[in-house]
């Protein structure tokens, strides 16, 4: 309890009838193992967004010609590059099992027409698809298929 | 400066009688207004704890001759054939009421509810709720209740005496624990729904909130206790916590065993075959210290306990029907009983005795009804069978609060000011303990010497001559606990003058209960003395009664309304 | 019963409005049994060393909801931890984004009123029992095994508020109605039972309510009872969009 939540956090309608001490936030945020986790989760969007601002460097490389492609391939193997691509992979697969493995399943809507899975069932279908979808890109990527 | 409020009825209690009663109430007259008194938020009521079931005729084997005459036999011959038959009649619908108001009964494959095997019940009819029924009616209660706009809660509020005036009751002097501060929360009539006074003993099921509040509040207005004697152990409680291990445990197909592994409760004569341990709980836990008695029990830190054996039953089948009682043993005593055996030892779980109400609800004060285990309608007798108190508290419960929207509506305003000086007079009495600084007696300590001296005297065996120890022991510490010393003076939800006024609440009825058990020369029900072995219809079918005086209770006698089940040598 | 007394520091918050600004720290450093809770803990503190101290609790079975506090920073009931977990210290402080009315009581008036907001009773267009429809002659409603299991997980929540202390929305965003009343405006939304979905649904599409939650799944990690409340929010989410779409493209009922 370290910081201070939202001094309305969890106030109650009217001011109650003897004064309180503001509410506190539970530990700071690098102290409690669990909100780390959340925070890093969130900040995973960064890299989304540089990873993002890459593509679109290759798009317009793409436009400008073969002779930017290549450049822009060769400098993608530059080792900052590779330190990126690693941490864009991480934060691929963390995101893909904590929002697509842990977090989904459990939101099926109950009490429709749909049969609500089991979580299990539900996560081994979203990671054959995302296994699949892998497969697929490395394929055409490597020039196996499409080309 | 008390702070003054009036309404049309003031309940004091939150669990399932006193919500019960309040619908009741809100639902007979949306223009009346219903006071909710209660000293923590209703869904910490101890109804939340039950486990097992309620009570009620479900299926198409039984019926209200069935019910009555289980319930009747029982409680040993002492329970009122009247309220006992309005109860079972009633009970169906009030139980299916609870369904309408999003119960979650546990339901038979066809949808209809389904109804589980008790102790001392003839047939399958107890509804219930996985093993977590007392939570879900609590729940299924409270958020119901909320939609009513003219139930106004006092949540946290507790509640040191009733405001008498004029012969009648008509509201309550209320500490309110957030401020400090007195109330006066006036009303025409008034139900106690303040639950039992399980701690009173060490060893009990009961949450700490559980210290007789109600019972002390009619007795110190002058109404009298009934039948305090019956004090109904549970056989099967955890060692050293008390934590109640259900009755549905049994019910479900579970096993008593002994350190010799065997099934003792075949030896006796409870049940045949697979009813052997369905046993009424007083007989079980007689049966268990005689176990003890012989040699046949576990040794452990707490004492000597016995085993309830689960294991036969399958995973499967105690995680659908019985989950709590999983988690409660893993958590509580670190053992799983799919594999392996729970500890368990007979713990206080309930008083049968109570306020002496009758059939209506009604005490001897008028404007004053009570419902509930805080009351005695004389519905248990010498022992409740279990699954029948949460009906109870649906079923009194309503009766309480449409009977005091009765009796409010044809009763005048009443003295204010006379019932305002009354809440200040009492306001300066608890000021006066508030952080005293001065007194001998230690909260903790006295209260450690009560329940140990309980426990020593009334226990499940009873011998005259520990009973007297017990009753002289209980009025010596009742008057030592006038002299409280009390260390916390602040204003702001003090919690050790709560403590401090429930200790002298608790010593009163502790007091109660002693001397009205030495005055009962016979074994009948919980009630069970080694020198007088035997019930004794000739000389104690009646009830206990105890009036207050200040040198510890006046008994008397009320008698035992007998109806067409006659009594009878009780077996199973 | 006296065998192995291991000592223990205990450092309790502790704040009284008339004397204190802020929250202090007490220490106490006690003998404690190797089977307590860290309920028995404070309790043996309040009985044999200082009484002045002001905590809630009642069933010490897990169940009446009243003892969560924080300990060590993360939320717990304190009858359900050993106090095994604990090596030489415990902090104890009260739940984490309530009001502080004293020591380790919260201010819960927030919680009851936004608790209520859901409606969290079933809803029925003939409300009094007497009047409903489709009772079967028993007095109950017909209700399946399988409609019953829809909606019980939700229905198991005891109130405790470690959710809403676990919540970084909370913390952030006053407004948030947050898990616990969400999930039981879901569990009444998911009963057969229950007419109301539609009124619910509309309240889940205001201002603060399942849609201020970011699925951080706190909630869930810290519930005691395994009602899984962020699942509930989240099932919300998508029951209230898919009402709202129903909405644009069916005539409402009775509008």
């Amino acid at each position: 309890m370290t910081r201070a939540a939202h001094p309305e956090a969890m106030a109650p309608p009217k001011k109650g009838p003897t004064r309180t001490a503001p509410p506190r936030m539970p530990g700071s945020w690098w102290g409690a193992p669990r909100i780390r986790t959340y925070l890093l989760f969130g900040a995973t969007g960064v890299v989304y967004f540089l990873a993002g601002t890459v593509v679109l460097h290759l798009v317009w490389a793409l436009g400008k010609g073969p002779d930017a492609w290549a450049t822009v391939m060769a400098s993608l193997s530059h080792p900052l590059y590779l330190v990126f691509h690693a941490l864009t992979l991480i934060s691929v697969l963390f995101v893909g099992i904590r929002a697509f493995g842990t977090m989904m399943p459990k939101m099926q809507p109950r009490g429709g027409p749909l049969p609500v899975l089991a979580p299990g069932l539900v996560r081994g279908l979203i990671y054959s698809a995302w296994a699949a979808l892998t497969l697929v890109f490395s394929l055409i990527l490597a020039g196996k298929i499409g080309s | 400066m008390v702070q003054v409020s009036r309404h049309d009825i003031v309940i004091v209690g939150g669990g399932g009688a006193g919500l019960r009663a309040a619908i009741a109430a809100a639902e007979a007259n949306p223009d009346l207004s219903i006071a909710l008194v209660s000293k923590v938020y209703p869904m910490r009521s101890h109804t939340v704890s039950a486990e097992g079931g309620a009570a009620a005729i479900a299926r198409d084997d039984d019926n209200e001759e069935l019910h009555g005459f289980d319930t009747v036999k029982g409680s040993d011959f002492l329970g009122d054939q009247d309220v006992i038959e309005y109860f079972v009649e009633n009970a169906p619908r009030e139980l299916a009421l609870l369904e309408n108001w999003g119960c979650p009964w546990s339901r038979n494959e066809d949808g209809s509810v389904s109804t589980r095997a008790f102790g001392g019940m003839s047939t399958k009819r107890t509804w219930y709720a996985t093993d977590k029924v007392g939570f879900h009616m609590l729940h299924a209660l409270f958020q119901h209740s909320l939609r009513f706009d003219n139930i106004v809660r006092y949540d946290e509020f507790f509640v040191t005496k009733l405001l008498v005036e004029d012969g009648r009751c008509q509201g309550v002097a209320a500490l309110e624990i957030r401020t400090g501060e007195f109330h006066a929360i006036l009303g025409r009539s008034v139900i106690l729904a303040t639950g039992g006074a399980g701690k009173i003993f060490p060893f009990t099921t009961n949450g700490t909130i559980k210290t007789g509040d109600g019972m002390a509040l009619a007795y110190q207005a002058g109404v009298a206790l009934k039948d305090m004697e019956f004090v109904q152990y549970h056989p099967t409680g955890l060692p050293g916590t008390g934590i109640l291990i259900t009755e549905a445990a049994r019910g479900e197909g579970g096993y008593l065993r002994n350190n010799k592994d065997e099934r003792f409760l075949v030896d006796y004569d409870y049940g045949v075959g697979d009813k052997a341990e369905l046993g009424p709980r007083d007989m079980v836990s007689r049966a268990i210290i005689q176990e003890f008695e012989a040699g046949r029990g576990f040794e452990g830190r707490y004492g000597k306990y016995c085993v309830v054996d689960l294991r036969h039953l399958g995973e499967k089948h105690i995680d659908a029907k019985l989950p709590f009682v999983r988690e409660l043993a893993k958590i509580y005593i670190g053992v799983d009983p799919v594999h392996e055996y729970i500890p368990i030892r007979p713990v206080v779980h309930y008083m049968m005795g109570g306020v002496d109400t009758d059939i209506n609800a009604a005490t001897e004060l008028p404007g004053l009804f009570a419902a509930g285990e805080v009351a005695c309608a004389s519905l248990n007798g010498a022992n409740r069978l279990g699954s029948n108190s949460l009906t109870e508290c649906l079923v009194f419960g309503a009766v309480a609060g449409r009977n005091a929207i009765e009796f409010a509506q044809g009763a005048g305003e009443g003295n204010s000011s006379a019932l305002v000086s009354q809440a200040e007079e009492e306001a300066a009495r608890v000021e006066a303990l508030r952080g005293n600084g001065r007194g001998n007696e230690k909260i903790a300590g006295l209260r450690h010497e009560m329940n140990s001296t309980m426990e020593a005297g009334c226990g499940v065996y009873r011998m005259q001559e520990s009973m007297q120890i017990a009753a002289t022991e209980t009025r010596s510490i009742r008057k030592r606990a006038a002299d409280l010393h009390l260390k916390d003076s602040s204003r702001v939800f003090n919690t050790e003058i709560v403590s401090a006024l429930e200790l002298q609440n608790m010593v009163e009825l502790a007091e109660v209960l002693a001397v009205s058990a030495a005055h009962r020369k016979e074994s009948r029900g919980a009630h069970t003395c080694r020198d007088y072995p035997t019930r004794d219809d000739q000389s104690f079918l009646y009830h206990t009664l105890a009036h207050r005086t200040d040198d510890g209770p006046r008994l008397g006698r009320k008698e035992v309304k007998l109806g067409h089940w006659e009594p009878q040598e009780r077996k199973y | 019963m006296a065998e192995s007394k291991k000592m223990l520091r205990v450092e309790i918050s502790r704040f009284d409005p008339d004397r204190d600004e802020v929250p202090k720290t007490q220490e106490y450093e006690i003998p404690v049994q190797d089977d307590w809770k860290v309920l028995d803990a404070i309790n043996y503190i309040k009985d044999e060393v200082d009484p002045s101290i002001s905590h809630r609790w009642s069933c010490r079975m897990a169940v009446c909801g009243s003892c969560g506090m924080m300990l060590n920073g993360e939320p717990k009931l304190t009858c359900k931890t050993p106090l095994s977990d604990y090596d030489e210290t415990i902090k104890i402080e009260p739940l984490a984004n309530f009001p502080i009315v004293r020591d380790l009581v919260v201010d819960m008036d927030g919680f009851m009123d936004k608790f209520r907001k859901v409606k969290p009773w079933i809803v029925r267009a003939k409300a009094r029992a007497e009047d409903m429809e489709d009772l079967n002659e028993k007095g109950t409603f017909s209700q399946s095994p399988d409609q019953l299991a829809t909606f019980k997980q939700f229905s198991m929540c005891i109130n405790c508020l470690l959710c809403y202390a676990a919540c970084p929305v909370i913390a952030n965003e006053p407004e948030f109605i947050g898990p616990a009343a969400i999930a039981l405006g879901h569990r009444y939304n998911l009963d057969s039972r229950d007419e109301g979905q539609a009124e619910r649904n509309s309240i889940f599409r205001g201002e603060g309510t399942v849609f201020s939650c970011s699925f951080a799944n706190e909630c869930s990690e810290v519930c005691p009872k395994n009602v899984d409340p962020a699942a509930a929010v989240n099932q919300a989410k998508l029951a209230a969009v898919v009402d709202w779409a129903k909405g644009l493209v069916l005539p409402r009922e009775g509008a």
